[in-house]
């Protein structure tokens, strides 16, 4: 028997236990619209390949982090100093988790405006939301674990944070620490949270969210001509998968050359007892929220600042969630003032963020800072940055003929024949 | 399209090309990885024994010192000659005992075997206790691995 025999024979014995033709059947079927909002559906598989990236980058810096009190900074530093290639894989770790968290908020803002939240979506809507928190929850722990003056001082002030919420909050703020202050004790906990619970709540919300969307397939934009749209749309593999494969090539690529020449830095373990560093800030996408807290007054009438800021951030938090139970218009009508919310919003982020990088920051001079160790390490990386992006290139040609072709397929009608 | 001498068709062609690269992309990824999984060895290039520490050994004591990572015996032999052993069974990296009244070291693991100067008599071991160099200088004992100078 030759080669390729036994290659159909063996793909015949596993679909006829798995059913991965009956799966490669529905993606073939699945028809992604192509109209002027169709680029806004590239951001949810590229999230995707960011989480995937944080999976695996976070594995293996798990494979040297040591998540205590005298060692969790130490062996950061060790990470970027003495282990092969190590400041690139934290750096990479660091950027995707910022590119990811940047295009979900693409996303979501994308879906807001063109409500494609509205019946039956829901749910999709909702569990992107649990996403989301999921998302920006992993972004907090993962600040902690470093262990310097920043993550320490970011941490002690998230962490306080629900203890403004009216009776459940001291619990909250505890419950977060593992005790009354941040010590050791909250750094075994983030890093229990950032590694096994979030991993675990994240993939059960995604799972829910990826299932949804294929069960009730892509939102068409209000108003739209069904017909038309059906007409012009593209089955989802193999057209649609070669279009977004373009992207995530050139995504990949940026990723690992912002990883290379920018590579995040490592402060001096934290001292429990030191004061907070000047000009301390959160992470970007919480910097609006920071400074929303920051210009609150110390009382209004008689409850303190904090307490109104934190309960006003929950109250749009839980209309966030339920906004498609607010907005359960038809989905031929508009919903403008939605839209204009969503750009006040985005005015508002941006403006408080803007606000907040004001105050610059002063990191302590002597961080340690992730470097090739020698001329043949940081020869060898140009090589491999070079090398990535020649594949890219090629790729994109590559690609770009598939699309060609396959295009051509569906215009003769070859999908079309065993259409639904 | 198929040419018509051609073995395989433009679209297979096209797919083994975009394979290929895409192959070769996953490696050029997979190799930093590996880098990151196997660091280098990081055995000591030697490590220091302070005299007052380990200067007073009596004829035929043993005492021990961390080689890096691994154990490490000291031992002053009956003629007064100071040798040094990485003290880990070479059959299945065990670390071994020295047992002064019979004069040998012992694997517990496997029941490995070997005399007072390291070399395998008994047991799986196939090979002798590896040799560590030692020198006194100054203050120290300088152990180094063999063959360092």
């Amino acid at each position: 028997m030759n080669i390729r025999g036994a290659a159909r024979e063996t793909w015949a014995w596993l679909d006829s236990r798995l059913g991965i033709q009956a799966v490669m059947d529905f993606l073939k079927h699945k028809p992604i619209p192509r109209n002027r909002h169709t680029p806004w559906m590239y951001t949810g598989s590229l999230i995707l390949i960011f989480f995937g990236i944080q999976v695996l980058t976070g594995i293996m810096l798990a494979f040297y982090y040591r998540p205590t009190l005298e060692e969790a900074n130490k062996s950061v530093g060790e990470i970027m100093t003495k282990v092969p290639l190590g400041w690139i894989i934290r750096s990479v770790h660091s950027w995707s988790a910022t590119f990811m968290i940047a295009i979900v908020f693409v996303h979501l803002l994308a879906i807001w405006v063109l409500k494609s939240y509205r019946k039956p979506r829901e749910m999709t809507w909702m569990s992107g939301a649990l996403l989301l928190v999921f998302t920006l929850a992993f972004g907090f722990t993962g600040y902690l674990l470093p262990w310097d003056a920043l993550s320490l001082a970011a941490t002690k002030v998230g962490t306080d944070i629900p203890r403004s919420i009216p009776l459940i909050g001291a619990w909250g703020t505890k419950f977060l620490r593992g005790g009354e202050d941040v010590s050791g004790d909250t750094l075994s906990r983030f890093f229990s949270f950032h590694v096994s619970v979030l991993p675990l709540c994240l993939l059960a919300a995604l799972a829910l969210h990826v299932y949804l969307i294929q069960k009730l397939g892509m939102s068409l934009p209000v108003g739209a001509d069904e017909e038309a749209e059906a007409r012009r749309s593209l089955p989802f593999w193999p057209n649609f998968v070669y279009r977004e494969a373009v992207l995530w090539l050139v995504f990949i690529g940026i990723l690992v050359t912002i990883a290379v020449f920018l590579p995040p830095t490592l402060g001096k373990a934290a001292d429990l007892m030191a004061p907070a560093p000047e000009g301390i800030k959160p992470e970007w996408y919480f910097l609006f929220l920071f400074q929303t807290l920051k210009i609150f007054p110390a009382k209004i009438l008689f409850l303190t600042g904090d307490t109104v800021a934190v309960l006003l951030i929950l109250l749009a938090a839980v209309l966030f969630f339920f906004l498609p139970l607010i907005d359960n218009k038809p989905a031929g009508r508009k919903g403008k003032i939605i839209t204009v919310l969503a750009f006040l919003l985005i005015v508002y982020a941006v403006a408080m963020s803007v606000w907040s990088l004001q105050t610059p920051s002063k990191p302590e001079a002597d961080r340690i800072i992730g470097a090739p160790q020698n001329i043949k390490e940081s020869t060898g990386i140009y090589v491999f940055l070079a090398g990535i992006w020649l594949s890219v290139g090629v790729l994109i040609y590559l690609l770009r003929l598939k699309i060609k072709e396959t295009d051509r397929l569906l215009e003769a009608g070859y999908f079309s024949s065993d259409k639904k | 399209m198929k040419l018509k001498h051609s073995l395989f068709t433009r679209r297979q062609f096209l797919n083994g090309l975009l394979g290929g690269w895409l192959g070769g992309l996953a490696a050029l990824f997979f190799y930093p990885v590996l880098r990151f999984v196997f660091p280098p060895e990081r055995e000591p290039e030697q490590v220091l024994l302070p005299l007052t520490d380990y200067g007073s050994l009596e004829p035929g004591a043993i005492k021990n010192f961390a080689w890096g990572s691994k154990p490490g015996m000291l031992k002053k032999t009956a003629g007064g000659e100071l040798i040094a052993f990485v003290s880990v069974c070479t059959h299945l990296d065990c670390n071994v005992a020295y047992l002064p009244e019979q004069k040998k070291f012992f694997c517990a693991c496997h029941d490995g075997w070997y005399d007072e100067n390291g070399v395998n008599i008994g047991g799986p071991p196939p090979k002798p206790l590896r040799r560590l160099v030692v020198t006194p200088e100054g203050e120290n004992l300088v152990v180094r691995p063999e063959g360092a100078a």
